[in-house]
């Protein structure tokens, strides 16, 4: 029979009715000559369930950075790693997660000082296109024009948050529309996200 | 800069030099950038002008910051709005009741000043996360339980002062307060309950002291600032069995909640269950869902004995001694027996305490005494958050089915969709019905909704059952209907709040409760 767990979740389901660590701290590889300083990050997030966020994650651990593996719920990679990591001070992280893990994220790196300074919503369209919706320091943002042409988006969007500047001027917006291949364990919403210390240009 | 209602920019700015000066610059927060993190997330007034918008956050390291910056904001009339962690979303968050507030956030304030596990007890600070304490005693290897609630992110200070529940059988937080420490808000310090005895050895172990016992008038309160608190703690039990009884017919609800509250009141069961009726208000079923639109009682009954989904379902959770959680539940199913066609499903079992990799492999942690954030991962994709209206009903299975029925009759009339109503024992005596609503970044959406929760609240108080906790948003509106003898408890409440705070900086308007200088305008 249905678990205590179970009957709180359609409480909430019903809301949708009509109504490597060598390279942690240490800047990326990947930064081009003539970028200002990036960000190192500390820990870089997927979900194994969704083919997307694990391409996300060979991308970015081939460009030398840890990664963590979660199926939907970040309480263990927070509370065995985070947790102890950020009490000792801010460092950042990224990540290509669906929105529930980066809700929590971003209110626990609130109380560290430290804010989302970058984050893309990926959301699939009906004609076959992919959206992606950014927001961020308008350096990555003129970057990101390539997912435009980029059918393997979230590999490049790996490589894209490795290239977070530390110091950041002000969040720009901007959409792109690309091309996809809707992977079947892909929901319809992903989040690519980088959660930092605040320092601003 | 938005200022605080009726204070100038110039009072305003030297009150914030004044913060400054108490707890250091870096702690003031007042640039959109900071101020803009205190907003409610889960606000059903996101972006209207209704929004409260704080004016400010400040963030103090302990008891003497906090009196400097009481003793700032009465000299200044600056209105502070207290949080612990501000995670408590659905009920406000960190965000004021009151547009202008400066916040005070306790946050920094995370000191677990004690945990005994021969007198299973801790002494915390507010700022402690259940987290931090489950951290705390794992570190330490203390042998007692925490329990947290879901998501278990919040404070324990703050989750037991709003009244909040967990599953365990310390589920009552506020129950299990033992002793306060509170700053009033002319600046003093006070100790409640034994605390109040220079050199007392019993401050966590006696709740009442001498005379009259005050603990109450702090809880969803703007009477004071809880600096320090005692919780009881549950001696890591032994063993853990579970269970889930079944039954077939509507009203067998009647019989399974006069053999439930038996259990109850004579403390065979002490926990949280989640009563819920899979065929009545479970997940969307393209079968099932006409039948429960425009089918009756008996088409839902038979439709569930086909499939065998029963009406009513009550999942139990059993702690303590092996050989004893065994005999209750053996206890448990006789005296359910007597409903007619019961049936009985055995759940997970355990004896404690767990490995690391036994617990890893526990969905659910959360009855365990194990806070988790796992909930959020299974809020739907588009979900910007919501809101509970949670009215208490009296323990009876007629009550229940009367309730159930007029809150789903006005979400029927007022096109708010399918209602999914969930029923808590999370307090002793009495059923809390939880029904969601979601909030949007859609102002019309939002009304709606707010309309909703508002003709809800109304139909509730009708019928006599009122609502235990509220989002800031309809304080108000759930005060207004606790109005016995012409609001007297909220004149008292309003005595109290003159005598203790004549400038009225804390948390104006919590619960209905506005000062002095500010009630005319906003009662």
């Amino acid at each position: 029979m249905s678990s205590r767990r179970e009957f709180l979740q359609m409480g909430v389901a019903a809301l949708a009715l009509p109504i490597s660590a060598h390279a942690a701290l240490s800047p990326t590889s990947s930064i081009l000559d003539g970028e200002p300083a990036g960000t190192p990050l500390y820990k870089v997030i997927f979900d194994e369930r969704f083919s997307s966020s694990r391409a996300f994650a060979e991308e970015a651990e081939r460009l030398g950075l840890s990664i963590h593996g979660i199926k939907g719920d970040m309480t263990d990679v927070w509370y065995r790693d985070l947790y102890a990591r950020w009490k000792e001070g801010p460092v950042a992280i990224a990540g290509l997660t669906a929105h529930g893990p980066i809700f929590c994220l971003e209110r626990l790196a609130w109380d560290q000082r430290m804010r989302v300074v970058f984050r893309a919503d990926h959301r699939y369209r009906a004609d076959g296109s992919i959206e992606h919706a950014l927001s961020g320091p308008s350096g990555m943002l003129r970057q990101a024009a390539a997912l435009g042409d980029e059918i393997n988006w979230s590999s490049e969007m790996a490589s894209l948050v490795t290239r977070c500047p530390a110091m950041r001027s002000q969040t720009s917006q901007s959409n792109v529309i690309g091309p996809t291949v809707k992977h079947a364990d892909d929901p319809e919403h992903l989040i690519s996200w980088v959660i930092a210390p605040i320092h601003r240009a | 800069m938005k200022v605080p209602p009726g204070v100038s920019p110039a009072d305003f700015s030297e009150a914030l030099k004044q913060f400054e000066d108490v707890v250091g610059k870096e702690w003031v927060f007042t640039s959109d950038d900071d101020v803009d993190l205190y907003r409610d997330s889960y606000s059903p007034v996101w972006s209207e002008k209704e929004e409260p918008i704080p004016a400010a956050a400040v963030a103090p390291d302990g008891v003497e910051q906090v009196q400097a910056i009481i003793r700032i904001a009465n000299k200044h009339n600056i209105p502070l709005w207290t949080i612990s962690t501000g995670k408590n979303l659905g009920y406000g968050g960190s965000a004021p009741l009151l547009g202008g507030s400066v916040v005070l956030d306790l946050k920094r304030m995370n000191r677990v000043l004690e945990v005994n596990d021969k007198n299973h007890y801790a002494l915390l600070e507010p700022g402690v996360s259940y987290f931090d304490l489950y951290r705390y005693i794992q570190d330490h290897k203390l042998k007692v339980w925490i329990d947290p609630p879901d998501p278990g992110w919040g404070s324990p200070v703050g989750n037991s002062l709003e009244r909040g529940g967990g599953y365990t059988p310390m589920h009552d937080h506020f129950d299990a307060v033992c002793g306060m420490e509170v700053v009033l808000p002319n600046g003093e310090v006070m100790r409640t309950g034994m605390g109040a005895l220079p050199g007392s050895e019993t401050w966590q172990q006696y709740k009442y002291g001498f005379g009259p016992y005050v603990n109450g008038i702090f809880s969803q309160s703007s009477l004071g600032v809880v600096t320090k608190m005692g919780i009881w703690l549950f001696p890591e039990p032994e063993a853990y069995v579970s269970g889930t009884v079944m039954v077939w017919k509507r009203d067998d609800l009647i019989p399974l909640v006069n053999v439930f509250a038996e259990l109850v009141s004579s403390g065979t069961f002490r926990g949280t269950v989640v009563l819920a009726s899979p065929l009545w208000f479970g997940p969307p079923d393209a079968e099932l869902d006409p039948l429960r639109i425009s089918g009756s009682v008996k088409d839902l009954e038979e439709y569930g004995a086909r499939k065998r989904i029963p009406f009513w379902s009550l999942p139990l959770y059993l702690y303590g001694p092996t050989e004893v959680v065994a005999a209750q539940w053996e206890h448990i199913k006789e005296k359910f027996s007597s409903i007619s066609g019961v049936a009985f499903q055995e759940g997970p079992s355990y004896r404690f305490p767990l490995s690391g990799d036994e617990l890893a492999k526990i969905r659910d942690t959360v009855p365990l005494g194990v806070p988790s954030l796992q909930i959020f991962s299974l809020l739907p994709p588009r979900s910007q958050g919501h809101i509970g209206f949670s009215p208490i009903i009296p323990m009876s299975g007629e009550a229940l089915i009367e309730a159930l029925t007029v809150f789903e009759g006005v979400h029927r009339e007022l096109g708010a969709g399918r209602a999914v109503l969930t029923i808590l024992s999370s307090f002793p005596r009495a059923f809390v019905i939880i029904d969601l609503f979601p909030v949007e970044r859609d102002v019309e959406k939002n009304r709606k909704m707010r309309e909703i929760y508002r003709r809800l609240v109304k139909e509730a108080a009708a019928h006599g059952w009122g609502e235990y906790r509220t989002h800031t948003t309809f304080m108000g509106d759930i005060s207004n209907t606790y109005s016995f003898n012409n609001h007297a408890l909220r004149r008292f409440h309003e005595t109290i709040k003159d005598a203790v705070d004549p400038n009225g900086i804390l948390s104006p308007g919590k619960c209905g409760i506005w000062p002095k200088r500010m009630r005319k305008a906003e009662a």
